[in-house]
């Protein structure tokens, strides 16, 4: 999954605006507002949302939700489904929709805490480099240039190979690969914020880089930066099941990635045990696409970027004129 | 000559991170904690075993020095040793190569044109059901990981079709030597699969992307004065649209690489399709570090070398490049 | 006056907004077009004088409902929409977009964008086409082996000439040129103007300027239209705009605009124009006006016709409204 996605994924946004304010900073508040708005609105960030929401409860209560012991054997290996075993049993005896259960969890950690990793060190790097711009700018947008070119799941599975196999080092490394394209995006915003009248206003006035970056740039900044977040938790959640399949996982934690590899290393597909096989994928893909689909969304209408589309198959409507029988 | 700036600058940019990925190949081989002697490679070794062998592969030098020597080496083509069999890396790397991109390259192709034909269709009907169904489709296959995709198809697929879904050729077929037609049909019928892999995977990235890039596209100027000179929807889509989307839809595709070629070793693992991926993944199980390292600056390398083919290209494609 | 080659009648504009609502960006605008006249039309930016040109072609998004006609010599272009307004396009009305710096595509030639619009209509091709390429471009002052170049090759003033040498080439009736001069540097304005009152003159081109430069009005225009919030609050010949304006927002604009030589102070208009998004109740103008009397508050004003073809929306000018407010 390569961390560069597109935009404009959701509804086409054709509007003209008429008069014009003066440049003010919108408020923050109302920028969480906006987050809010998109969610309500936007059919896709709706779905992502509130999947989402589902899979992180499920994790959360997953004791109390799941009908059996993740680490219990109940019964024979990969035994078919029946009614108290919904998704039957895997290679040891343990019940599938227990062990998708608690497969949540990792799934979001890793999720959640690599993005982050991602989020700060590309925030941190977008900042410095758009807001001091010149020779900082340049170094650090050389470095970024050499990291993307290097192709990262090779990358990361080999310094995954040599550092060894704890849930922390997955973190780090995904987070530490990952980051250039949160770097890309938060520069080129700072950049624009950067020459905004209210910025230049308050730095006239004396204010200090740091009391501007965080005062002015950073609240502009943070809605971006949000959705840039979601995506890269698509991005820390492919890439922990594919390290967990090549084997560099926790051994010890119970994760999708893991069992889609047990399934595989067990011989399910020969025994013809689906239920092992196709579950843990089908969670995955629907996380990944549901945090996929809230982060375009939220990054669509968040982004400045999006422009009036000038062609379309459909056309400008007539009305008739009502009323209006003299003609001049 | 035109531009020949621009090709200096990217050709020194190419070399430059070449150099790049050297370097970060030897530091992370080599500043790994412990080194190739500790671990569990030798376990019943006397400390002067240990030693000897240290001194042998020149671990007992200092981090300078033997990023002297590994320069050196590479610069002769040498990749080192392999641990498990003790013979030259490089050489071991070449077949795989070669089995892995074509596997790749129908693949990409694949989706490539399917993505492009999606894609565009996407961006000019947009907003109706062409257009959302075409991206809802798209993040799908994005979204799915792609061993599973793999295991999905051996699954279900491989019966119904009579694929097979193991290796890159039959092995009873050498023996009764059928010539090339039916040995070259016996290796397609192998690669289908993998390639089907990284194919739908990649054409839900692709058409995405070539959505985007054309709705970008489509909202320039000029579009709106083309539709002024009364070119009608299409022939404006297809003569200035999909001409200009082409700069940065070949940046983005090119971008993708990196994800195809660690997508490869996800795939010829779950094939087992003897490739560079299946070298890598099993130098990964066997801590073959030689290999490992070998497999890693082969593939980097590639990316790199693919991704100055597309900034000639680029330049091809736009007359605004001059610099 | 001579029968006008172009018309609009009571032309609207509606733009769709998200929760149902609507922004009215054009409210009954109707002029008429003379050919070989030169047309202005002026306003504060956001006025809804570019959404009207764009209305005249029918160049408007899916977003936008359009009531009223735009007659060329005769039909009502507008009857059926977008089937009805595009085989004009070009053809009979050509039009010249704000920043030509992007009206043309980066990576083909000019000499092919030029000679685009001739093949699509089926006017001419190939080397014919060229040729036609050729003196089009010598017609607005560009050498002809400029055809080969690239946009980017061309400075700001060369590809507005570019830009107009192609807005002709299907000898369209009328040219709609929208704010042509602005981010062109002074000398190269003049030139442009130059050029473009030359082509009505010598092609019987009938134009409409649009611009929120007065002075270029005053200079180019014969007759002229101000637009505010959407509709047209005057209208007559450029001279007794000047002198004579029927409304204060006329007499505001020219007021407004610094003169070199004359030392006494510049005045502008405090505020900004109403929002377009909801009925407005009185005159648009009131809140900024200077003149304002009882009833403008609440009720709207009409165009009057002023004389020799002078109109204006202003409750001053009626007699009646005056003597019921004193």
């Amino acid at each position: 999954m390569s961390a560069e996605l597109p935009a404009a994924v959701s509804q086409p946004a054709d509007l003209v605006r008429a008069g014009g304010g003066y440049d003010a900073p919108p408020p923050a508040r109302r920028t969480r507002l906006r987050v809010w708005k998109v969610i309500r609105e936007q059919p896709m960030a709706t779905f992502g949302a509130v999947v989402l929401l589902l899979v992180i409860l499920v994790a959360i209560f997953a004791p109390a939700l799941a009908p059996y012991d993740p680490r219990e054997k109940v019964g024979d290996v990969y035994q078919p489904p029946d009614s108290s075993h919904w998704l039957g049993l895997d290679d040891g005896g343990v019940d599938m929709v227990s062990l998708l259960m608690y497969g949540a969890r990792v799934s979001l950690i890793v999720g959640f805490a690599a993005a982050a990793v991602a989020m700060l060190v590309g925030g941190a790097v977008g900042v410095l480099s758009g807001y001091f711009g010149g020779k900082t700018d340049t170094v650090l947008m050389r470095i970024t240039d050499y990291f993307l070119v290097i192709p990262d799941v090779p990358l990361m599975i080999v310094v995954a190979a040599i550092w060894g196999k704890s849930l922390k080092n997955i973190i780090l490394i995904i987070g530490l690969i990952y980051w250039t394209s949160t770097a890309r995006l938060i520069r080129s915003q700072v950049k624009s914020i950067r020459e905004r009248v209210y910025v230049k206003r308050a730095r006239a006035l004396g204010a200090g880089n740091s009391r501007l970056i965080f005062k002015h740039v950073m609240p502009q900044v943070a809605p971006l930066l949000i959705a840039n977040t979601v995506l890269m938790m698509a991005i820390a959640i492919f890439a922990e099941t594919a390290l967990a399949f090549l084997g560099l996982g926790d051994p010890q934690k119970i994760s999708w990635g893991l069992l889609i590899e047990n399934a595989f290393a067990r011989q399910a597909i020969s025994l013809d045990a689906w239920w092992a096989i196709v579950p843990p994928g089908v969670c995955v893909a629907v996380l990944i696409l549901a945090c996929t689909m809230l982060g375009t969304a939220l990054e669509d209408s968040l982004n400045p970027r999006l422009r009036v589309g000038h062609l379309s198959v459909k056309r400008f409507r007539l009305r008739p004129l009502v009323g209006r029988m003299d003609a001049e | 000559m035109r531009g020949s700036d621009y090709i200096i600058k990217r050709t020194a940019f190419a070399v430059v991170t070449v150099f790049v990925a050297i370097t970060l190949n030897f530091i992370i081989f080599r500043a790994a904690p412990g080194d190739a002697v500790t671990g569990e490679r030798c376990r019943n070794c006397t400390k002067e075993f240990k030693a000897n062998l240290r001194k042998e592969l020149g671990l007992d030098k200092s981090k300078w020095e033997q990023y002297v020597i590994y320069i050196k080496q590479l610069a002769h083509g040498d990749l080192g040793y392999s641990f498990e069999d003790k013979q030259p890396v490089a050489p071991q790397l070449w077949g795989p190569l070669k089995n892995t991109l074509p596997m790749l390259a129908l693949g990409t192709a694949f989706s490539i044109v399917f993505g492009i034909l999606t894609g565009v269709i996407a961006a000019w009907r947009r907003g109706t059901f062409w257009d959302r169904s075409s991206v809802l489709v798209g993040l799908g296959f994005y979204s799915l990981p792609t061993q599973w995709l793999g295991l999905m198809l051996i699954f279900f697929v491989a019966p119904m079709l009579s694929l097979p879904s193991s290796g890159i050729s039959d092995p009873f077929l050498e023996f009764t030597d059928p010539g090339w037609w039916p040995a070259l049909i016996d290796r397609l019928k192998h690669m289908v699969l993998p390639s089907a892999t990284i194919g739908l995977v990649i054409y839900g990235e692709y058409t995405l992307i070539v959505r985007s890039a054309m709705l970008e596209t489509l909202g320039e100027d000029y579009i709106l004065t083309a539709r002024a000179k009364g070119l009608a929807t299409w022939t404006i889509v297809r003569k200035h649209a999909l001409r200009n989307s082409m700069l940065p839809i070949t940046t983005l595709i090119f971008l993708s690489l990196g994800y195809i070629v660690g997508g490869a070793i996800l795939i010829e693992s779950v094939f087992n399709y003897p490739g560079i991926g299946l070298l890598t993944y099993d130098a990964v199980f066997a801590k073959d570090y030689p290999i490992m390292q070998g497999a890693f600056l082969v593939l980097t390398v590639s990316v790199i070398f693919a991704n100055y083919v597309a900034d000639l290209l680029y330049f091809r494609l736009d007359p605004r490049i001059t610099e | 006056m001579k029968a006008p080659v172009l018309e609009a009648r009571d032309l609207h504009v509606w733009f769709d907004l998200p929760d149902d609502r609507e922004l009215h960006a054009v409210q009954g605008v109707s002029f008429g077009l003379a050919p070989g006249e030169r047309f202005g039309l002026v306003g504060e930016s956001g006025c809804g004088k570019t959404t009207t040109i764009l209305g005249l072609m029918g160049l408007l998004p899916p977003t936008a409902s359009v009531a009223g006609q735009v007659v060329l010599e005769g039909d009502n272009i507008m009857a059926r929409g977008e089937s009805s307004v595009a085989p004009h396009r070009w053809k009979d009305i050509a039009m010249i977009f704000q920043g030509a710096m992007n009206a043309f595509n980066p990576v083909k030639t000019i000499g092919d964008q030029i000679a685009e619009p001739m093949e699509v209509h089926g006017i001419s091709e190939g080397d014919a086409a060229r040729q036609r390429v050729g003196e089009l471009l010598e017609m607005v002052g560009i050498s002809r082996d400029r055809a080969d170049r690239y946009p980017h090759e061309f400075s700001g003033g060369m590809r507005q000439r570019a830009a107009i040498a192609m807005a002709l080439a299907c000898e369209p009736k009328v040219l709609l040129a929208d704010e042509p001069t602005t981010a062109l540097d002074v000398m190269v304005q003049a030139q442009i103007l130059q050029l473009l009152v030359s082509l009505t003159h010598d092609l019987g081109l009938a134009m409409v300027l649009v611009t929120h430069d007065l002075p270029l009005i005053a200079q180019v225009c014969n007759r002229a239209a101000v637009m505010y919030a959407g509709e047209i609050v005057e209208q007559g010949e450029t001279e007794t705009l000047y002198h004579d304006p029927g409304h204060p927002y006329t007499r505001l604009l020219f007021a407004a605009t610094p003169d070199l030589y004359d030392e006494s102070n510049v005045t502008s208009i405090p505020g900004g124009p109403p929002r377009l998004d909801r009925e407005i109740i009185g005159c648009p103008f009131a809140p900024r006006c200077d003149r304002t009397f009882e009833p403008c508050p609440t009720v709207r004003p009409e165009l009057r016709d002023l004389g020799a073809g002078h109109t204006a929306a202003c409750h001053l000018n009626d007699p009646v409204m005056r003597a019921a407010a004193s």
